[in-house]
């Protein structure tokens, strides 16, 4: 009988853990979004891979110059990204040889 | 000629005729959105594999196949964070919910504090995000180039926001409300993603959820905790809701003034060289269906019935009628609606029996009209704006009919 009780208490220790054991949380997966090999990878990937991935920089697709140019400055001036202004057309650079469209404007 | 040599021909014609006209400034067109991308390889935790825009933060859109069916499952729901810091434990028995600001007895809510001292209502209601097809506008408006799926319906269970506005009390001159969410950037300059709502239009539909379609939510949908706003646009329901403060002024907030706007101007439109100075919030979701199955490239038989299913909705006037086309816009012919007990903020599921008795290509197409008379314009007919929000032109699928 003794044994029984304390069967039946494990049993309901185990019960409750399992409702209250809901979750140990969630681990997000890494995804790769490689970046074009070329002049300038180095230093865009250091600027513009600090508070986003690079999935999120080449889902507008292939863009103007300007465009480029817009977008790095939004970043500066919005979400004052620590770019410094020298640094601005390096990553315009790379960004519209790898993903430029060709066209200046 | 050939046919095809001949269509070749005119392509090619068309695009040099096109080049010399790049100089000028990018023409405003407005097209389908993208609708060709595969989902990852990758699934995120609780989801199934997605269309992945983004890692860090999180972006994942659901596949059109998903909207042969009104109810979006926890899995295949739409995922957009603005920052890439999102907590990924919560212990749901020490999180709280904060309301202070005006009010007489600022609170400390926990989930269960919501669940036994509130009413539980449920309600159904889609939530999209404002830039959902963004990729339909050109020249390229700013944001997350979005396909169809940036939106789903699921059945919310939660307690009303008034009823927790009433429970803290709201002082005279109480205003508004500032949302807070769990997330935060990753660069210490950048502002908070913190939304406002102003306290005369809370109704008795917003709710504070803690359960999606029968679930909990999903980490990546808020868990513990996000608020519904049905009719709107998905862009102040707060996930993983943790603050809200009362104040009488309204708050100025970056994510408020800075995104998620349209021009103030009766069609809500501009022109890239010639932006409309005074800008308003999106709020109310237009009238919109989205074709399910057959998707782009479908190929199916000739004298085979096949059954056209999708949704529709708007921002709470309800869907009286959704048309389909079969010709790409020339003739209509109406579509059966479910029942409509999921109410008037739900998908509203239409199916249309069609049986093809020619080869080659058709355009089917759907448009909904809401009970106020309000529909869709065809998808070249929506007008641009910066921000590529709104889309809502009729929705096209090309299929192939084969013997
Ligand atoms: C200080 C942080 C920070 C840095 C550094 C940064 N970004 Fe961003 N970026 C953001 C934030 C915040 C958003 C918008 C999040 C939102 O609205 O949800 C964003 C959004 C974007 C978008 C989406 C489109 C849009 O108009 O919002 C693009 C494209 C982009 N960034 C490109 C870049 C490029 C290119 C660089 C490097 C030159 C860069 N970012 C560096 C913070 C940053």
């Amino acid at each position: 009988m003794k044994r029984k009780i304390v069967t039946t208490a494990a049993l309901l220790v185990i019960a409750s853990q399992s409702t209250f054991a809901e979750h140990k949380g969630i681990k997000l997966p890494h995804m790769e979004f490689p970046m074009a090999k070329g002049e300038g990878m180095y230093a865009t990937k250091g600027m513009c891979n600090m508070c986003h991935s690079w999935g999120y920089t080449i889902n507008q697709g292939k863009q103007s110059k300007a465009f480029w140019r817009k977008k790095v400055r939004k970043m500066i001036d919005v979400f004052h990204a620590p770019i410094k202004d020298e640094d601005v057309e390096v990553a315009v650079t790379y960004l519209f040889a790898h993903y430029g469209n060709g066209k200046e404007e | 000629m050939q046919r095809r040599e001949f269509f070749k021909t005119t392509a090619i014609l068309a695009g040099s005729a096109a080049l010399t006209n790049v100089d000028a400034a990018e023409q405003v067109e407005i097209t389908q959105p993208i609708d060709n991308r595969p989902v990852a390889d990758i699934a995120f935790p609780q989801k199934q594999p997605l269309i992945t825009h983004s890692d860090r933060p999180p972006l994942l859109e659901t596949p059109r196949k998903v909207f042969a069916h009104p109810i979006t499952p926890n899995d295949l729901f739409f995922v957009r964070w603005h920052m890439p810091l999102i907590p990924t434990y919560i212990n749901p028995h020490a999180f709280e919910i904060t309301i202070d600001g005006l009010v007489n007895n600022p609170l400390r809510l926990s989930i269960d504090d919501l669940k036994k001292r509130f009413e539980a209502v449920e309600i159904t209601a889609v939530m999209q995000c404002g830039g959902n097809s963004r990729s339909a506008f050109h020249p390229t408006a700013g944001g997350i180039q979005w396909g169809v799926g940036a939106m789903g319906c699921a059945k919310w269970k939660g307690a009303r926001l008034k009823d927790i506005l009433a429970a803290a009390g709201l002082k005279p001159g109480a205003a508004w409300l500032t949302l807070d969410g769990a997330e935060k950037p990753v660069y210490n300059q950048t502002d908070d993603f913190k939304r406002a709502l102003e306290i005369d239009r809370i109704t008795d539909d917003m709710i504070v959820a803690y359960e999606m379609n029968g679930e909990a939510l999903p980490y990546l949908n808020g868990f513990p905790v996000r608020l519904i706003l049905p009719g709107i646009y998905a862009d102040s329901w707060m996930k993983m809701l943790r603050r809200i403060t009362v104040t009488a002024k309204e708050p100025h907030l970056h994510f408020m003034e800075h995104a998620y706007r349209i021009p103030d101007n009766d069609c809500e439109c501009e022109l890239p060289d010639k932006l409309y100075p005074k800008t308003k919030p999106i709020e109310k979701m237009n009238v919109k269906s989205l074709i399910g199955f057959p998707e782009n490239g479908a190929r199916i038989r000739k004298d085979t019935e096949m059954i056209v299913r999708g949704v529709a909705f708007d921002g709470g006037d309800g869907i009286a009628r959704v048309d389909i086309s079969t010709d790409g816009g020339a003739t209509w012919q109406e579509a059966t609606l479910d029942d409509g007990k999921a109410g008037r903020y739900a998908f509203r599921a239409f199916r249309y029996a069609f049986t093809p008795t020619q080869m080659g290509e058709i355009r089917i197409m759907a448009r909904a009209t809401n009970t106020k008379g309000e529909t869709q314009p065809f998808a070249h007919e929506v007008k641009w704006n910066r921000g590529g929000y709104k889309f809502n032109g009729i929705d096209e699928v090309r299929v192939e009919v084969i013997t």
